[in-house]
Order: structure tokens, then sequence, then C-alpha cells
């Protein structure tokens, strides 16, 4: 029986081969979207879960308070030095805690091999008991003991040693410390949240001219070192957290022993770091759930889209396959025979179509991977979890997507279809209107949102941000200029080409993280003030170097950023500090943290972090320690080229064992909407994917129903209808669908859009004539391919229409 | 085997019921070659089709081999039909898509039966008919005296008690008719197939045994030759 029903199912592809390359078509380009959708979204759940303790592995994070209204000010993913120690005496039940810190930009030497390197933490030995992390040579019982023992990820350690044994060599580090390796590790998969290069012996931190033990053990302040706990088995953290507000009382430094009246400590599932941990720092960029659900829904859609060509095409061509069904059941067959007849044909198409997808994935992966910044091998989607679904989808799709014209055609009255008495089409055309609709009000969904999508992003790129972004570049501050800054800097500005050379401790594009408490004087005494401004240290050529502008006061005084008792704030700074007004603000003595001085300048409000962040208030002061400024920023006015070979000459005369490194900070702006372009990208491709499936269908069907009218046509021009009026006819009843469709997709996308537009702080409004010009274009695709039918119909000639009755 | 009584059979268009059959009672015996005739419009192929089981009556009583019909459920009616009716067209109504001998073979796979019994029963068949040479053809490879000899072989196919045929010679040329109707008689003479054929012929029915005269929805005469 089965044998039967695929061969006639493969005579039916054969017969009706246009409609067989629709239906497979639209079918392989929809399956193809969801197997690397799935492979996509597989891939970002699955992070953190290749350690075999994953699901007992916590991240101790940190929130700051307001203490007055209990709002939280910041949210870290890290905590102080001090807590690994006390967290690990204090609770029995932690069974193992490690302490990572990123050891931020470092250089390494071995022999003549220099390299800057970024992904360079500082790990404990406990870091072994918690996570999996595979020695490929070394002691994992060792190799993270003495202080400068250093492990390398095996790519490293051939880049510094090539074929030989690097166990024992000697590496130096910033020029300064003399490091032994004493492991070799294989490097972390693409998808775990954090990809060590390199990682030092915790113990070195112990060295005080790195961070010292005293400062481990007191530095309540430096929130950036990331503790991972492991928990028993089955054990609730929920637990361990209820007993943390106790736990800060009793330790974290307070007037009133009341610390957790502004800060707390929470947990993390190590698996919820990557899709749900947002906060204020991270060890790498996390991905994001709701993306995760927006590309499964979109995934989704574009399936259902194909299904409904098939349903539309199967039920719209009954009437060719009327005389069958009437001589199947006069020869005998049962209803649920010639259901299943057409449902192995669907699950026929839907097994070609799938074939097809596999192939296509495996050839587009290298493609998806470039716009998603994934590194997905066909070894991703050679699991399990992707080929289980590729298997059983065919039967899946087939059955959903055939069943209901089955349903439809098995239900034909013998007699009257024989007869010709039955004018199929008739009854299912409510239903395949509605179809039609759902499939344009997606694609119409996903063409407004690309629209707006593109908006916003120019509207970021153009936006002023109160300062100049455009010819500044920057590099890191290195400790081998300390003493010799002041000529490294007149170096520089010798050549015309650079017009100014700042240092600062952050630089736009990056966060604002750090603040202190502040006191304004309150006629002859200092009162504390409920502001919360983030500080930026910066020396006198920062202002100039950005174009930032001076609204009232002045800059820092001097040459060589030591003007240490002047306060330079941002104007939304003077406002949250109830001052008046700009000028108010010049020569109010102020206390920030432990320095006392005077607000000497009001600078204009910029835009120093990403657009989703409101401008905060701000502080720029001079650094009291030479090496508390981390970056250089290099305005240059002349020719680049000649700006960037002077620089580096420059660089190499003062520092000729560091690699130069530099980037621009246009560039570091444009990487803050690195996700969002993905989506504009990810969208515009559904969009144009969705409405060629659309598109595809609804040539398939126009086709169908110019036929079954080709005698009314034929009809009507011999009555002298006109080209035109037959076009018409024949065009009205599609365009009203996709009109209809508009209507309901607008909500929909404006809602979603709004939704997806409250995360920037600056954003566009959505403006009404993106949904006229997207339903136009939805509009304009689709009547260009129903008229390719209409208009063959409309010319030909009537004789021969009449005449094949 | 068949027994009509007081069938009915209409159609409500617009609150008014439109009689297609008017009260018809008829008994017709195994071995019986019986021809309706009648003007168009007079309910001939609505009274095959009921006979058939195709189509239902809207009041009376229909008896086939002991069975009242309208009361069987439709699995039961359905076996009932697989197991004695072999139905053929005017339009031969062969498949497209598959060849003669799949054809043929359609009825026997709706019976569940085996693959090798097929196989013998189908070669048999291409056999008597002459038509092995074709079977690997598709319909619309053949003539059309060809497609009904093709249509006649699946109706036969299923070892059918009772072949109904609506007109089956009504789109064939004097020559093919007369061979198709040579055929029936030798069916019904030979094998005591049961055959009832709707025509518009007087010389096609004569080779049946008996004539009913359709008139209205009534029988009209009915006459044994």
């Amino acid at each position: 029986m089965l044998k039967n029903h695929i061969k006639s199912a493969l005579r039916n592809l054969q017969r009706y081969q246009y409609v067989s390359l629709i239906n497979i078509l639209g079918l392989t380009v929809g399956i193809t979207c969801c197997l690397l959708i799935l492979a996509f979204v597989l891939d970002e759940l699955n992070y953190d879960r290749f350690h075999k303790n994953a699901q007992n592995i916590y991240r101790v994070e940190r929130t700051f308070l307001n203490p007055d209204n209990k709002t939280i000010s910041l949210e870290l993913g890290a905590v102080a030095p001090p807590f690994a120690q006390l967290l690990q005496n204090d609770f029995k039940e932690i069974k193992s805690i490690t302490s990572i810190l990123p050891g931020g930009e470092a250089t390494l030497q071995y022999n003549n091999k220099i390299f800057n390197e970024r992904d360079f933490y500082f790990t404990d030995e406990n870091l072994f008991n918690v996570f999996d992390v595979t020695l490929l040579k070394g002691n994992p019982l060792t190799a993270l003991k003495e202080p400068y023992s250093i492990m390398l990820t095996e790519e490293s350690a051939k880049k510094y040693f090539g074929d030989t044994d690097p166990i024992n060599k000697l590496i130096k580090l910033n020029q300064q410390f003399t490091c032994k390796v004493t492991g070799v590790y294989q490097a972390l998969p693409s998808n775990s949240h954090w990809h060590p290069e390199l990682m030092m012996s915790f113990s070195t931190l112990r060295d005080s001219s790195i961070y010292g033990a005293e400062q481990l053990r007191t530095n309540w302040g430096n929130n950036s070192f990331y503790d991972y706990i492991l928990l028993p088995e089955n054990y609730n953290p929920k637990n361990l957290e209820a007993q943390f507000p106790a736990f800060i009382d009793r330790h974290v430094p307070d007037d009133a022993n009341k610390a957790s009246k502004w800060t707390s400590i929470s947990l993390k599932k190590l698996t919820d770091i990557h899709l749900r941990s947002h906060k204020d720092s991270e060890l790498e960029e996390n991905g994001d759930i709701k993306r995760v659900y927006v590309f499964s829904i979109i995934g989704l859609l574009i399936l259902i889209i194909a299904c409904i060509n098939y349903m539309n095409l199967a039920t719209a061509r009954s009437s060719l396959r009327a005389k069958e069904i009437g001589v199947r059941k006069v020869a005998g067959a049962s209803k649920s025979e010639l259901v299943a007849q057409f449902l192995s044909e669907s699950v026929l198409i839907c097994c070609f179509a799938t074939l097809l997808s596999c192939v296509l994935t495996w050839l587009v992966l290298p493609w998806l991977n470039g716009i998603a910044g994934k590194s997905l091998t066909i070894n991703n989607l050679l699991q399990a979890k992707i080929i289980l679904p590729a298997i059983i989808l065919p039967f899946i799709i087939g059955i959903l997507s055939g069943i209901y014209p089955a349903l439809f055609l098995s239900s034909f009255k013998p007699v009257k279809v024989l007869k010709g008495l039955i004018k199929t089409g008739e009854r299912t055309l409510s239903m395949r209107k509605v179809l039609v609709v759902f499939q344009f009000a997606v694609s119409i969904i996903l063409i407004i949102s690309t629209v707006i999508v593109f908006q916003q992003l120019s509207y970021i790129q153009n936006k002023s941000l109160g300062f100049e972004k455009d010819r500044v570049l920057v590099i890191s501050e290195n400790a081998g200029l300390n003493n010799s800054y002041q000529s490294f800097k007149n170096d520089l500005l010798s050549n015309t080409a650079i017009k100014n050379v700042a240092r600062s401790s952050r630089i736009p594009s990056g966060r604002l993280l750090d603040a202190n408490g502040s006191q304004i004087s309150n006629g002859n005494t200092l009162a504390p003030t409920k502001a919360d401004i983030k500080y930026v240290t910066a020396d006198e050529d920062f202002i100039p170097a950005y174009s930032v502008k001076i609204k009232a006061g002045r800059n820092f005084k001097g040459t060589d950023g030591s003007d240490t008792s002047s306060f330079i704030l941002n104007e939304s700074a003077v406002r949250a500090l109830g001052l008046p007004s700009n000028e108010s603000a010049i020569g109010k003595q102020f206390k920030y943290g432990d320095r006392t001085g005077q607000i000497t300048g009001v600078i204009n409000d910029f835009n120093f972090e990403s657009l989703h962040q409101r401008i905060l208030p701000l502080v720029l002061l001079n650094s009291r320690v030479r090496n508390d400024y981390n970056r250089i920023s290099v305005k240059i006015t002349g020719d680049p080229q000649t700006a960037i070979s002077h620089i580096q000459n420059t660089w190499k005369k003062h520092l000729p064992e560091v690699p130069f490194e530099y980037n621009f900070l246009d560039d570091r702006f444009s990487d803050l909407y690195k996700s969002e372009k993905q989506q504009q990208t990810i969208f515009s491709l559904f969009a144009c994917i969705a409405i060629l499936i659309a598109c595809l269908g609804l040539f398939g069907l126009s086709a169908f129903t110019i036929t079954q009218r080709i005698k009314e046509i034929g009809i009507r021009k011999v009555l002298g209808a006109s080209v035109v009026g037959i076009v018409q006819l024949l065009s009205i009843d599609f365009l009203l669908l996709v009109g209809i469709a508009a209507l309901i997709a607008f909500p929909i996308t404006w809602y979603a859009m709004k939704n997806w537009l409250s995360d920037f702080a600056y954003r566009i409004d959505i403006a009404w004539w993106v949904f006229l010009a997207a339903s136009a274009i939805a509009l304009i695709i689709a009547f260009a391919t129903i008229s390719f039918q209409a208009v063959k119909a409309a010319i030909a000639n009537p004789v021969k229409s009449l005449r094949t009755e | 085997m068949i027994a009509l009584k007081n069938i009915f059979k209409w159609y409500n268009v617009g609150g008014n019921r439109n009689f297609i059959l008017k009260d018809i009672n008829l008994d017709i015996q195994q071995g019986e070659f019986i021809s309706i005739m009648g003007p168009s419009g007079s309910g001939k192929s609505t009274l095959l089709n009921i006979i058939g089981m195709l189509d239902e009556a809207s009041e009376g009583t229909y008896i086939f081999q002991d069975q009242e019909v309208f009361r069987l459920k439709e699995k039961q009616r359905s076996q009932l039909y697989k197991d004695y009716i072999g139905f053929v067209f005017q339009a031969y109504h062969l498949i497209d898509e598959l060849t003669v001998y799949e054809n043929i073979e359609t009825p026997l796979i709706y019976k569940d039966m085996k693959s090798s019994e097929r196989k013998a029963i189908v070669a048999d068949i291409l056999d008597r008919f002459g038509i092995v040479g074709k079977k690997d053809l598709f319909p619309n490879q053949l003539s059309g005296g060809q497609q009904q000899l093709v249509g006649i072989a699946r109706a036969l196919a299923s070892k059918p008690k009772l072949i109904l045929a609506d007109e089956p010679t009504g789109n064939l040329n004097s020559k093919q008719g007369e061979e198709i109707m040579e055929l029936f008689k030798q069916l019904n003479k030979e094998d005591g197939i049961t055959i009832i054929q709707v025509t518009h012929s007087e010389k096609n029915a004569a080779y049946g045994s008996r004539i009913i005269n359709l008139l209205d929805g009534r029988i009209d005469t009915n006459t044994t030759l």
C-alpha cells in the first residue's frame, strides 16, 4: 500500500512539475531557515553546559543600592577580593570557590616573540575543582600554586614556543616579571562565557608590586573579581542567598555595621550567565535570551509560511485531482486510505525539501557564522538534537501541511466529482484567503521591522554625541611610559598631523562605572549630596582632544595632569547637585571620595557611553597617581596614514619592546551596536525570504485561479473588456488580501518595535509613513507576481479559451 | 440479488422538492443483463448510482444480497461494495498518472490483497483482454476503445458479481461500441455476472435480457426480451 502511495505521489510530482518546484523550493528555504536557527538557538542555550558541574556552579555578584530609595545604582558580575575567603569560611555548604581576575592587557615575551594578550586572567588552584579545564601538559594540582606560574592554551603555546615543550620555560610579562610556564590547557569551547588564552596563578597577586596580599584582604571597593562557587547536588541556592545580608553586615566595613543597606550579593547560575545576565560588568559580552526568542519565532513563522504555500496550492489544485479521487473511491478506496495517500505525498515532498535544505544549510553555514558572529561547524549540526528534528521534521511538516488538503480532498463525493458537478475551489476560498493574509502579514511585519531597525541604527550613527569622535586614535597606556610620558607626548606633537594627546582612565564608548560619594559646600560646611556622580580621571588635554565644550569656568591647569584639586562637572552633574546654573557651580567647594577641592569648570553633556544609556552626571578629575590613566587618545588632523606612522615610530622609540596596537574611536562606537547591526542583517534577510516564499505561493495560487477563470476571461473579452480591465479584475482580490494583511501587521509591529526601541535611551519616533511604505512594497511585489499571470491571461485570444470547452 | 422498494430521490430547490426518482420498485435476479433507458433527466444515472451505493435515496428500502443497504454502517457498506460491485463509466475515468497495469491493480490494493496475489489476477485479466502488450502504457497513449477496455478490465479485477455501466459506449465509435457490448454479453453469459447498463441506444439495449424505461423519475415500462 505504502509503495503504491509513494509511486502515485512521485508521478504527481512529475506531472505537475512547476507546482512541485514551488512547493519544494518554498519548503526547502523554510526548513533551511529553521535548521540554521535551530543550530544557532541550541548553541546559545548550551553555553557553559560542557562543565560537568554546570548545574551546581554559581557566580557571586554584587549590587550597589542608592541608600535613600533602594534603587539599584550599579550591578556587577563580580565582587571585591575579600569575599572569596570569607564566603568559604562562613558557609560550609560551599564545596569550592574560585576567583578569576581579568588581567587586562598584557605583553608577553619569549626570546624575540612579543605579543599583546587580551584574554589574560589570574586564576586560583580551585579552578580545576569548579570548572572542567583540561590540562594537556602539566599537573593540575600544582600548575596554579606558585606565584608567577602561567598556563597557556595549546594555540598560544604554539605561538610562543613552536613545537618545543613549553613546560618550565620562562616567559616575560610586561617587561618586568619573569613567569614560568606550568601548564598547557585545551582552550575553552566557543560556547563558554569566557575564553582565557593565558591564566596566571592567583598567588602572584600577593606580590605588592602587582596587587598585594593586604589589598586582597581589605580592598572592598575593587569589585572586579569574578567568584564562582560549587554547591552540592540539588542544593537550593536560595538557602544560601538568604544568609547573605547578615554576611554582608558581618564583614563589609560600614559605620553602623549595616552595609546590607547599600550593597548586596547574589548568585547567578553559571548556565544563565550567557543569556540572562546583563550586568554592568561581565567577563565578555553576553548573548540575550530575547534574541533567542525572536529568532525562534521568526524561524517558525517562515516555516509556517512555507507550509501554507503547500496547503494553498494543494487545495487550489483540488479540481485537477478531483477525478482521480472519484475514481479511487469508486475503486473501493476508503476515506482514510485517501488521507494516507495525500499525506504520503506531502511527506514525500517534505523529505525532498529536507534533504535539499540539509545540503543548503551546510553550504550557507559559514555565511551565517559571518553575520551572527558564531563559529558553528558541521559538527554543531551533526548532533542528535539537530539530526533528530531533521529526520522527524518532514513528517511533522508533511502531516501539518498535508492534513487539511488531505481531509478536504478525500471528502469529495465521487458521483459529483465524476460528473463535474463540484465547483472546487469555492469552498476552500475563504480558508485560502486567511492563509494568504497570514503570510503577507508576517512579511509586512518583517519589512517594517527591518526599516525601523535601519532607521534607528542610522539615527544612532549620525546623532550628535556632544563631542567629536572622528579622527581620534586610541592606544593603551603602558607602564613603560610612566616616567617618560611628557617626552612621548612632545614627540607625538612634533608632527603637525597630531593635534592633541590626552590621557584618561576611560574613553568614550566605554562604560561609566567608577563612582564615589560627594559633598558640596553649604554655607561654610560641606554637606553630603544624594547625587550619583560617576568619575573619569583625565588630564588637561582630554577636553580639547574630544572638542568637549566648556560651558563655564576653565579647564584643568598645568601641563602635566597634576591639577588634583580641581573638579570639572558636566551639566547633568550640576543639575544632580541641585545647583541653579553652570556659573553658580564655579568656585564651589566640593568633596568627591576622599578628595577635596573646587569646582573649576562645567562642560556640556556628552554621550560618553553608548546611546543605550542616558547621559549620567560625570566629574572629570586629574589622577593623583600617574598610572591611573589607562588610555591615550590622539586627535589627528592631517592625513591619517602619516599620523599613524608617526605615532608608530614614536611608540617604537619609547617602547621598542612593546607591540604597537591602536584603534579608532568611531570603530569602537560602531562596535557598540554590533548586535543591533546583526539583527538588522538577519531581519532584512528573513524579511526577503518571507516575502519570497509568500510570493512563490501567490504566484502558484494566482496561476490556478486564473486558469479556473479562463472561460470567464474569454467571455468578458468577447463582450469588450480591455486588457487593463481584466488584469484589474484578476488582481484586485489578491491585492485586497495584502491590504488586510497590512492592517493586521500594523499594530503588532508597532507594539514589537516600540519594545525594541525601549532598549535605547535615545531613539527615533516610529513614523507612520514607514508602515505605508512597507505595505506599498508588499503590494507592489504582490502585484508584480500576480500580473505576470494576469496579463498573460488577459492578452490571450479569447477564441482559444472558449473553444476548449 | 437486488430489491428496490419505494425508492424516492429528491433535491430541495428553494423550498420545493425537485423529484429525480419517484416510487421506484424493482427486483433484479443474479445473472440478469439489464438496460436502463429513458430521455435525458429521467433519472437513469441516479438510479444506477443508488444501486451502486455511490448515492443514497431520500426514501425507500434497498436490499442487496439480503442486506438492507441504507441501514448498514459506512464500513460494512464499503465492504459490500468492494466485494460485489464494479463500475464502468462513459468517460472511462482511468487515473492518468497510473499505467494500464496499475489502473487495473488499484481496486485490488484497496481490497488489501497481497502483492503476489494481485500480480496473478492482473496478469490473468491482461491476458484475457489481450492487452498484455499495453500494460506499461499510460491512459493518454490509448484509443478510446482501448481505454474503455481497461476500464472494464479494472471493474472486473475485483471479481464482482455485479457490473454497473453508465453509457459505456457513449464516447466510442460504433465498431468499438459493438466490441464492448459483445464483451459484456460474454461476461454475462459465460461468467454469470449481473450487468446493469444505462444506455441511449436501442441497439445496445438489445444485448440485454430486460429493458427498463424511465420517464420523469418513474418506471414507464419494464420489458423482458
